[in-house]
């Protein structure tokens, strides 16, 4: 064994070894980087996402404590097709609101994410300004206490990490964020 | 020395006014919008305030189920106003429970359920909208139909809700807590018409808010907003067009009682019981809406039950909180009417009850004594109409049921008490006996009424309502 050890000690590496050595480790990289790419197009393209199902979210609030990014990837998004264009928004004003205007203490998001435009007396159009939004759902469950839930949570998949194992997924009480596939990436309710 | 200790003097001074100043002028982000009023580009004529009530404004509709059930509890106390039921198939009492068919979940209240052909109406609160609600649901499955609100703040007193709607074909009619008439189609639920009865008559709701259910006759809807000039108004149910208004000139109150009609010495009559007394309408066409009697001998502060009508000629009347029972009679000479309070008594002093109006069946008086009623307190009890003070029978020492409602199906008594659990009695012209006990939900205040129709029992809670098989 100390004889071994000592011959290949002794034995300088030579040059033609040294570059036939780098060679090696440089294209294996490349060969290596090159599926990791392969395999994460695959994963995006012909894989599947992490997505929540709007019959089965409950709003706990979760998404907006529970997700690794530092702002949730969550988002709520409005499905202008439910929607009733109602005055007295139950995701759009908090609970017991006094006056019915855009008044920061009079709204349900606290982040003012949600916007809306007078349309005619008593309608107006709601948006969401997504780069506001934190994902708390607090709107989400307000809209849906009215009943008809035009807004509702989705996963964006353009800031989405798509961990191998969502920690959104490990906690959500009513098992909503699932896996789907790539081509279905949201599920929408107004198509 | 000197020096040193004033140059760090002033040095520490100007950092900290270095700081001060930096405070004040540097914003560390300056993408900070205020979120003010206007934001919506609202014109300031549409502006709203919490006061500002469009009744009927809102309305969603979730399905559009069919159903082939004919069925009908369509009033308080039900189809003839006396919570009294007799139908054609037997009633069901089976050894194992009533299977629940759905429930749901309400707002804080006491508003009871209403039935036609086959869909269910109640008049709820909204508390996260702050909106009365009137909601539609399958007689069948449960599921939401529709519902028509409005806006119409106001802080809990026991809840908000109170009241049963009245419906027929065409029409359903509801008073909400703060005395909002609102009418609209059944099944559309499109709104007819709607009238404030504190702002068109003047009313004074009531402590705990309104608690008079609507009643018809004849298409025509017979309220009594007691308010400043109007003691009793007759609308027309299709329309909203007031027909007839009695002036108020007793001055009664509005109270938690409703209007109930009865046919006295040959005559037939609105009878209300208001805050400050006791008063007779004319419900026929020839002087429909003149007042005919009226008598503050009676007038308990709050009063819930509505009047009971014992004879021809004579009327029970009850209230709580101390109030007790009296018996008024009346006595006719052609146009010429004379109520007298022949007789009136203490809560444990005879038959009394706080929130549910008595039933009269097979000449006894059934009622749940309330909870100043001395030994009989909460006790199921039946009296003679002609001795108010000794009990035919009562329910045994540990069946006391509180607030709770009761109504009479097929002979049989069903008692909601009101922590939610039912009893069904047999009742023997001597004596009840108990069939059925079942535990429904552990109910919270379980003081609205209870309906039937089809087979199935509707009973609430406070939050809750649930719908049983039980034919």
């Amino acid at each position: 064994m100390h004889k071994a050890v000592d011959r290949k000690m002794s034995d300088p590496i030579s040059r033609k070894r040294f570059l036939r050595l780098c060679g090696s480790i440089t294209a294996g990289a490349a060969v290596a980087g090159i599926s990791g790419l392969a395999l994460s197009k695959i994963g995006k393209e012909g894989g599947t996402f992490w997505q929540i199902d709007p019959a089965k979210c409950t709003f706990c609030g979760r998404c907006e404590t529970d997700c690794v990014l530092a702002v949730s990837a969550v988002k709520c998004v409005h499905a202008n097709r439910v929607c009733g264009y109602c005055d007295l928004c139950g995701g759009y004003y908090r609970s017991n609101v006094k006056d019915l205007n855009t008044a920061a203490e009079n709204l349900m998001c606290p982040t003012g994410a949600i916007q809306r435009k007078f349309v005619e007396d008593p309608y107006f159009e709601y948006s969401i300004d997504e780069s506001l939004c934190n994902g708390c759902g607090k709107c989400a469950k307000g809209c849906n206490s009215f009943g008809n839930g035009s807004l509702y949570l989705q996963v964006n998949q353009e800031i989405c990490e798509d961990c191998n194992e969502c920690k959104i997924s490990r906690v959500c009480p009513s098992g909503a964020i699932q896996r789907v596939a790539a081509s279905k990436a949201y599920i929408l309710k107004d198509g | 020395m000197n020096r040193r200790i004033t140059a760090v003097t002033v040095a520490t001074v100007v950092a900290y006014l270095g700081i001060i100043v930096i405070w004040h002028v540097y914003s560390p982000d300056r993408n900070i919008e205020l979120q003010n009023p206007g934001a919506d580009e609202r014109p300031p004529e549409t502006a709203r305030k919490a006061n500002d009530v469009r009744i009927g404004e809102f309305f969603m509709r979730y399905e559009e189920t069919a159903s082939g059930l004919t069925g009908q509890w369509p009033r308080f106390r039900g189809a003839a106003a006396s919570n009294i039921l007799q139908t054609s198939a037997p009633l069901s009492l089976p050894q194992e429970d009533y299977p629940e068919l759905w429930e749901v979940s309400t707002g804080e209240g006491h508003a009871a359920t209403v039935i036609h052909k086959g869909f269910v109406y109640f008049l709820d609160y909204d508390e996260s909208l702050s909106s009365d609600m009137l909601r539609c649901f399958s007689l069948e499955t449960g599921r939401e139909q529709w519902r028509r609100w409005y806006r119409v703040p106001m802080k809990r007193n026991h809840g908000f809700s109170r009241t049963v709607p009245v419906v027929s074909d065409g029409y359903i009619i509801t008073i909400g807590p703060q005395a909002h008439l609102m009418c609209c189609d059944p099944v559309s639920g499109d709104l007819r018409w709607a009238k404030d009865m504190q702002a068109e008559y003047r009313t004074e709701v009531p402590p705990w808010y309104a608690g008079q259910c609507p009643h018809v006759d004849k298409d025509v809807l017979v309220v009594a907003p007691a308010g400043e000039e109007v003691l009793m108004a007759g609308i027309d149910c299709r329309t909203g067009e007031t027909l007839w208004q009695t002036p108020n000139t007793p001055g009664f109150k509005m109270s938690h009682s409703s209007v109930m009609q009865m046919t006295l010495h040959g005559k037939s009559t609105y009878v209300y019981i208001g805050l400050g007394g006791v008063c007779g309408v004319s419900a026929e066409e020839a002087d429909r809406g003149t007042l005919l009697w009226s008598t503050s001998k009676w007038q308990p502060s709050v009063v819930s039950p509505s009047p009971l009508q014992l004879s021809a000629g004579s009327i029970f009347l009850v209230a709580g909180y101390g109030s007790g029972g009296a018996l008024l009679t009346l006595d006719r000479q052609g146009s010429k009417w004379t109520p007298t309070i022949v007789e009136q008594y203490k809560a444990n002093e005879g038959l009394s009850s706080e929130q549910q109006t008595p039933i009269l069946y097979n000449n006894m008086i059934i009622t749940v004594i309330p909870k100043d009623g001395g030994s009989m307190r909460g006790k199921l009890v039946a009296y003679p109409p002609s001795d108010l003070h000794n009990p035919i029978w009562s329910s045994a020492a540990d069946e006391r049921f509180g607030l709770g409602p009761y109504f009479i199906l097929n002979n049989h008594l069903f008692v909601f008490k009101d922590d939610g659990e039912l009893y069904v009695y047999e009742i023997g012209s001597r004596s009840l006996q108990l069939r059925k006990k079942q535990r429904i939900m552990d109910g919270v205040d379980a003081w609205g009424s209870m309906a039937y129709a089809d087979g199935r029992l509707i009973v609430r809670d406070a939050h809750h309502i649930k719908c049983l098989r039980i034919n």
